[in-house]
């Protein structure tokens, strides 16, 4: 179980995420939802600590995570898979390494140095590539693969560290639609299966509210909705994307949009 | 035009009048041309030096046909190779000096802006020195043959190739880098997936780039005594045997293009 | 994915090895030629030779000692008698000024006279500008030549033809930048936007007016840039020069070098690389300034 407490991150004047609370239970897919800008990206990189909170606490299962650093701060992260927006892979390492790097924190580092895994890790990257249909391009450099393919290997590269909880930051969001869907669909089934937290923070509302157990909506840094997707109710979203506190927006937002014309 | 033409302050200036203008641009350019007069009178470039010159000049040229090897062409074939190996082996220098320099001129390395400014502005100033003056003093202290030449390379290119590695590192995309460490692994792994990849062909690049150019200047180094083809040139330039020197010449010509067209194909398959 | 994990796992091991055996074989070969280069290499420089003594660190560290003045804090002020002044360690101030005025005025005229002989040879070897193809091919050759030419032999030669001091730098410089410029040059003229030499064809323009009107007004700025950084380039090149007897600054280099002064030949080489940085400087910030004037333009 993952929680949140008061949870803040400063950037300057601007605070990113102000204060969030929140706790996260085994099997759910939790949709954070909101304006670019709203801090959702700062608070999924808060939990796994590629950003330091200014203030605030997360636990995972009663263990405090700001104190660690590094050997028990690694392992966190390692338990702890993320996904981003851009893959993050390594465009010149053929598909294979880069999922196996996924297992790299758990081998000895002269092996992992010169590239070398057990054929046991080898077998286990080709079948969790073989799940998202990608095992036919392992041996190809991920630079040349597409877009969602690449998520896909980055979706691989995050089951590889058989996480006790996942994070993906807007991972469709340079996507197309069919990608889109098996990339949320992946995310859905390690959800299940694994029975683990998700985190994943969305630009369309419209996937959440197809995928997600749960949504989280945020503007200005803080949760404003916490609840069921059937509970967000259409004078809740013009709330959050249009903001009563803020000048109108001029640019016209995807989901904004995409709720309007429903 | 002046019938045409709005009144004074409102006319843009093009259809104003073209004479004040153009007076400018002709007198600015007169003034262009004396001190380039003046500079040439100043290095007494006088036409009856320029035409004598040229005279003997002629008769080098005439003299270069047909080129000959002198009957020592297996000399000359081993000094090409040694102005190879002198390339390499500076290259080679080089590169091992410059990568710490590199990543210590690296803003993403060394994140002090003042620090980062003072080491950049210092590569920059060493920048301008040019292989053959390192060359001289370097002759001078080590002693006539390659040594001297190597280290007179390595000396020119360290400033070079640490800012090239500099801007390199600091050009790289992060996300690589992010993307290792949010799997858990230590530091140095992050930089063995995330970075390596990215920077490794870039510099190997690069260091095949300037393989090629100092090719070049190693053959101009045995000039003042550093060995290689420069010498045997010199030599036979001091004899005025223009033959045997277009020989040499053509057949270096000829290595510098084979050279250039393997590290082409070497730089494109790292592409 | 009809097939069973094991037998996906198995494709893949088996096109995994015959990937690496041939990954293997070639990083294989290539290390050894690599290294067998390397080490030859090492061998033939003298690198580690013990005929010189071995140590090249130590000796490039020694002499490198030797090569800083001795000066003292004490009387850095006085005058050229006094030794350990700034003064007496820059004794012939009045005579390198001069020497490196010259390689100014040599660089300067040299990429001026190059700079021209590259405006014509690029004209004479566009594709857009040039009809008859085997005279862009010659040009075209002859550039390539002068490229590949290394100036200082150049340099050499016409030493032995002119004599001592700066006209045969000068000729060298020139050669050498028409050579560089003038691929250049023509690349940036086969790039001209070509409606504007089709509306003064239409106008009935003559070769010369349409190059006048239709391709200079376009790249002039592009040329001042790239004669500005070859300028820069030259200065650097203008002092190396004089070393094998073309003047300006090198001259006054072999000097301090026969007379084994080596912290005179510090004292110059720190005022030549200064007028070289300067000079960077000056030309940098005209150079952006044109980028900008050229961007505005258009």
């Amino acid at each position: 179980m993952l929680e949140l407490k008061d949870l803040s991150k400063r950037f300057g004047d601007t605070l990113a995420v102000d204060g969030v609370t929140l706790s996260v239970g085994r099997g759910e897919l939790v949709g954070v939802i909101g304006r670019s800008g709203s801090g959702k990206s700062t608070l999924l990189r808060l939990i796994n600590r590629l950003a330091e909170p200014t203030d605030g606490s997360v636990a995972w299962d009663g263990a405090p995570i700001k104190g660690l650093s590094g050997k028990g701060l690694r392992r966190w992260r390692h338990s702890c898979a993320m996904i981003f927006q851009q893959f993050n892979l390594s465009p010149r390492l053929d598909v294979l390494t880069n999922v196996l790097v996924g297992v790299a924190a758990k081998r000895p580092l002269w092996t992992s140095m010169i590239k070398f895994f057990p054929a046991s890790d080898r077998a286990r990257a080709v079948l969790e590539l073989d799940t998202l249909d990608m095992a036919s391009a392992a041996l190809q450099r991920a630079g040349t693969l597409s877009g969602g393919q690449q998520q896909r290997v980055a979706i691989a590269r995050a089951l590889m560290q058989d996480p006790s909880i996942i994070l993906a930051d807007e991972p469709v969001a340079s996507l197309d639609p069919v990608n889109a869907e098996v990339v949320m669909g992946a995310l859905q089934r390690a959800c299940r299966e694994r029975d683990i937290p998700v985190l994943v923070s969305l630009h369309s509302l419209d996937i959440a509210r197809r995928y997600c157990t749960r949504i989280v909506a945020m503007a200005k840094g803080r949760v404003v909705f916490d609840g069921p997707p059937s509970a967000l109710t259409q004078t809740i979203v013009d709330q959050i994307y249009a903001g009563r506190n803020n000048r109108p927006s001029l640019i016209e937002d995807e989901a904004t949009m995409e709720v309007a014309a429903a | 035009m002046t019938l045409v033409a709005p009144s004074g302050d409102t006319a843009p200036p093009a259809v104003h009048s073209p004479w004040p203008g153009l007076i400018r641009g002709t007198f600015a350019t007169a003034a262009c041309l004396a001190a380039l007069a003046a500079m040439m009178i100043d290095l007494k470039m006088a036409p009856e030096t320029l035409l004598s010159g040229s005279s003997k000049l002629g008769r080098f040229i005439a003299s270069m046909v047909p080129p000959s090897d002198g009957g020592d062409s297996l000399r000359i074939l081993r000094s090409l190779a040694e102005t190879f190996a002198m390339a390499v082996a500076g290259t080679a220098l080089a590169i091992v000096a410059a990568l710490p320099l590199g990543l210590l001129g690296a803003k993403t390395v060394v994140s002090n802006g003042l620090l980062h400014f003072l080491f950049r502005r210092c590569l920059d100033i060493f920048r301008g020195v040019p292989a053959l003056v390192w060359a001289l003093i370097f002759i001078s202290a080590f002693g006539l043959g390659p040594f001297a030449g190597v280290v007179a390379l390595a000396f020119a290119d360290i400033p070079n190739l640490a800012k090239l590695f500099a801007e390199t590192l600091e050009n790289c995309d992060r996300g690589p880098v992010e993307g290792a460490r949010a799997s858990g692994v230590s530091k140095i792994l992050e930089i063995r997936f995330g970075l390596v990849p990215q920077v490794a062909p870039v510099l190997a690049s690069q260091c095949l780039y300037y393989l090629e150019s100092n090719f070049r200047h190693a053959a101009v180094l045995g000039i003042v005594g550093a060995g290689g083809i420069g010498f045997e040139l010199d030599e036979r330039i001091r004899i005025f045997a223009f033959d045997q020197v277009a020989f040499i010449v053509l057949l270096y010509m000829l290595c510098v293009a084979a050279l250039d067209f393997v590290s082409r194909q070497l730089r494109a398959r790292l592409a | 994915m009809s097939a069973g994990p094991n037998s996906v796992v198995e494709t893949f091991e088996l096109a995994r090895r015959r990937g690496l055996r041939r990954q293997w074989l070639q990083s294989g070969l290539g290390l050894l030629v690599f290294s067998l280069i390397l080490g030859v290499s090492f061998q033939r420089s003298q690198l580690f030779s013990s005929e010189i003594g071995g140590d090249p660190l130590g000796r490039i560290g020694e002499f490198l000692v030797r090569m800083t003045p001795s000066l003292h804090g004490e009387v850095l002020f006085e005058s050229r008698s006094t030794p350990g002044s700034l003064a007496s360690w820059y004794y012939d101030l009045p005579v390198w000024l001069a020497a490196i005025w010259q390689t100014i005025e040599m660089a300067i005229i040299a990429t001026v006279l190059g700079s021209l002989g590259a405006v014509v040879a690029s004209l004479l070897c566009a594709s857009n500008l040039m009809p008859w193809r085997p005279v862009r091919f010659i040009v075209r050759r002859s550039l390539e030549v002068t490229r590949t030419m290394p100036d200082l032999v150049l340099a050499l030669i016409l030493v032995a033809a002119f004599g001592v001091g700066p006209l045969p730098g000068v000729i060298t410089l020139s050669i050498s930048t028409m050579g560089g410029l003038g691929k250049l040059f023509a690349e940036i003229n086969e790039e001209v936007d070509p409606r504007q030499l089709e509306a003064l064809d239409a106008a009935g323009a003559g070769t010369l007016n349409k190059i006048r009107y239709g391709v200079f007004p376009q790249v002039l700025p592009a040329y001042a840039s790239y004669g500005l950084l070859r300028l820069e380039g030259n200065l650097a090149a203008a002092g190396a020069l004089g070393i094998v007897g073309a003047g300006g600054i090198g001259l006054e280099l072999q000097r301090a070098i026969t007379y084994t002064e080596y912290n005179t030949y510090l004292a110059i080489l720190i005022l030549m690389v200064s007028m070289i940085f300067l000079i960077d400087l000056l030309s940098e910030t005209i150079r952006h300034r044109l980028i900008r004037l050229d961007e505005g333009g258009q």
